[in-house]
């Protein structure tokens, strides 16, 4: 164990150092392109990821530096640095689509800004090294250590494979006419692609209220797939429905004509990574409910309320 | 028409819940807890025929939903009395569930007025309640760290408790709606305006949950978030960075 450990002080010496940093590689290499990071290259820097948090935990007795990243006196201020970076990209407008920035910082593209790349990332290794801590803390078996581990290995499961996976998910859209069969999607770089089932689509419904505010639209369709299938549907909003690996939604229809559209936009959505996140999401979930209900920590003194 | 009969079922829960509500401030857990879940009884007794009647969830129109804010509102006091025993939590939700029924009652209009495609899910309801009980925990907690610093009493322990648990209903209320996202719109982040100031206040609660320091400081920061947490409950509707950006915007 070292002699003395570093202080919350450090932390954020670490945090202003890796946004100096984040700046260098803004102006050298430019903005973080996420298409990089198509399978297989996710997986590998996923590996790599873990690797590295192991690494770094097995060294914790040895180096200070590795100790020092899986303390509270690291993961305060690397909380801090995630937080007033988020803070900062909800006070800039966003550019819709990533990559279109024109010059200027890159903070209108906060998600390829290295600065807040980096503070991630290193929130991301805090909370693996605090992951496998309260892992090794799971005994003697008690609600709160479960609780800690189960939140802090929800998050990272589903920060690391969100981020990470979004590079393989595809959404594309598809124009169906009323009475026709329609194959062709548009990526959203705006190429038109051609996918392996055809929807046909029997009847677009579109119900009003009174005021005359859309109250339901849904596409009656057939889905016929190369096997030979022919399965009908009914795609409605909050309500996708799944083929072949895609989730097809509803997502729009000829606005103008209203009721009167002979048009409907569908959306074909495929996420290999999706179970992966919904696992850390529901792991989250679970140990966010146990902290509610595991015992607190003992403070002397004080009020009740 | 099943919406005549609301009113007597309505003020039947609503009287339960009250004196539920006025048997904690006395200490009398037993009393608050039966009388509480009887209100809840009679209320879910009608959503219920509601429910047989209409032969569907009661989730399509405003005014359904506000039935369930009803119900829920209460429901969620009521595990948050059994777990930390505040004594003010059931009036609070008492109060939160009486402002709803008065909407459903003196606003018959809504009952009949359609949600818009998007918000029609059984996810709306909870999304939305356990924010509400998110925000009122924090709230409190953000009340007793300003009688904290004011009065330089010790209140970390009562601190610790009601941060903990506000976290765990924003926790549930920021998950809740990525589950919803990914069914609505395709997926279930897209860092819209509302999404990152909800990373932003849910990120600032966290720095206090793992900050151990006796300092002022982290009564201050405590502070901040819930001033983060104002600017993703409504601030976003002002702010020109989120103009016209945002998909949590219904007309």
């Amino acid at each position: 164990m070292p002699t003395k450990p570093y202080s919350y002080k450090v932390g954020f010496l670490l945090g202003g150092g890796l946004i100096l940093l984040g700046l260098a590689m803004q102006f050298t290499v430019g903005p973080l392109d996420w298409n990089f990071f198509h399978a297989p290259r996710n997986y590998v820097t996923l590996a790599v990821l873990v690797l590295l948090i192991a690494i770094l935990h097995i060294l914790r007795r040895e180096s200070r530096i590795a100790h020092f990243l899986g303390t509270l006196q690291a993961a305060v201020p690397s909380l801090v640095f995630t937080t007033l970076l988020t803070a900062l990209m909800g006070l800039i407008r966003q550019n819709p689509s990533a990559g279109e920035a024109e010059g200027g910082l890159g903070l209108s593209d906060m998600l390829t800004f290295w600065p807040f790349v980096l503070t991630y990332v290193w929130m991301t290794i805090t909370l693996g090294l605090a992951t496998l801590k309260s892992a090794q803390r799971l005994l003697p078996l008690t609600l709160k250590a479960v609780a800690v581990f189960l939140c802090h290995l929800g998050l990272f499961v589903a920060l690391t494979t969100g981020t990470l996976g979004n590079a393989d998910m595809q959404r594309l859209k598809m124009v169906c006419a009323i009475g026709g069969t329609e194959h062709r999607v548009v990526n959203e770089e705006g190429l038109v692609k051609q996918l392996s089932v055809a929807v046909e689509l029997k009847r677009f419904i579109f119900e009003q209220s009174e005021e005359g505010a859309p109250k339901r639209f849904a596409s009656d369709i057939v889905i016929h797939t190369r096997q030979g299938e022919h399965i009908p549907a009914t795609v409605e909003v909050n309500r996708p429905v799944k083929v072949k690996g895609w989730k097809i939604y509803q997502f729009s229809y000829d606005v103008d004509a209203g009721a009167e559209s002979r048009l409907s936009v569908l959306e074909f959505v495929r996420d290999p990574w999706l179970p992966a996140v919904y696992a850390g999401i529901y792991i989250l979930l679970a140990g966010a409910i146990l902290m509610f209900f595991a015992p607190k920590r003992k403070r002397k003194g004080g009020i009740k309320l | 028409m099943i919406w005549e009969s609301f009113i007597y079922f309505a003020l039947t829960a609503i009287l339960l819940w009250a004196v539920g509500a006025g048997f904690s401030w006395k200490n009398k857990k037993t009393w608050a807890v039966s009388f509480t879940c009887a209100g809840l009884a009679v209320f879910f007794a009608y959503i219920l025929t509601m429910w047989l009647t209409l032969e569907r969830p009661p989730l399509r129109t405003m005014g359904e939903t506000r039935l369930w804010y009803s119900l829920f509102l209460p429901l969620a006091g009521l595990i948050v009395y059994l777990r930390y025993g505040y004594r003010w939590i059931l009036s609070y939700a008492t109060l939160l569930a009486l402002v709803f029924v008065c909407v459903n009652l003196f606003k018959p209009e809504i009952h009949e007025k359609t949600l818009m495609p998007a918000l029609q899910s059984p996810w709306f309801a909870p999304h939305v309640i356990v924010y509400m009980f998110a925000y009122a925990l924090l709230g409190a907690a953000t009340l007793t760290a300003i009688y904290g610093l004011a009065t330089r009493r010790n209140v970390e322990a009562s601190l610790d408790e009601m941060v903990t648990a506000g976290w765990t209903f924003l926790t549930m209320g920021m998950l809740f709606g990525a589950l919803w996202a990914k069914e609505a719109w395709g997926h279930y982040w897209t860092w819209d305006p509302k999404e990152m100031w909800a990373a932003v206040t849910w990120l600032g609660y966290l720095v206090y949950i793992h900050w151990r320091t006796n300092s002022p400081l982290r009564l201050a920061w405590l502070l901040l978030c819930f001033v983060l947490l104002q600017m993703c409950w409504w601030g976003i509707n002002y702010l020109p960075a989120a103009q016209g950006a945002s998909v949590h915007t219904y007309g």
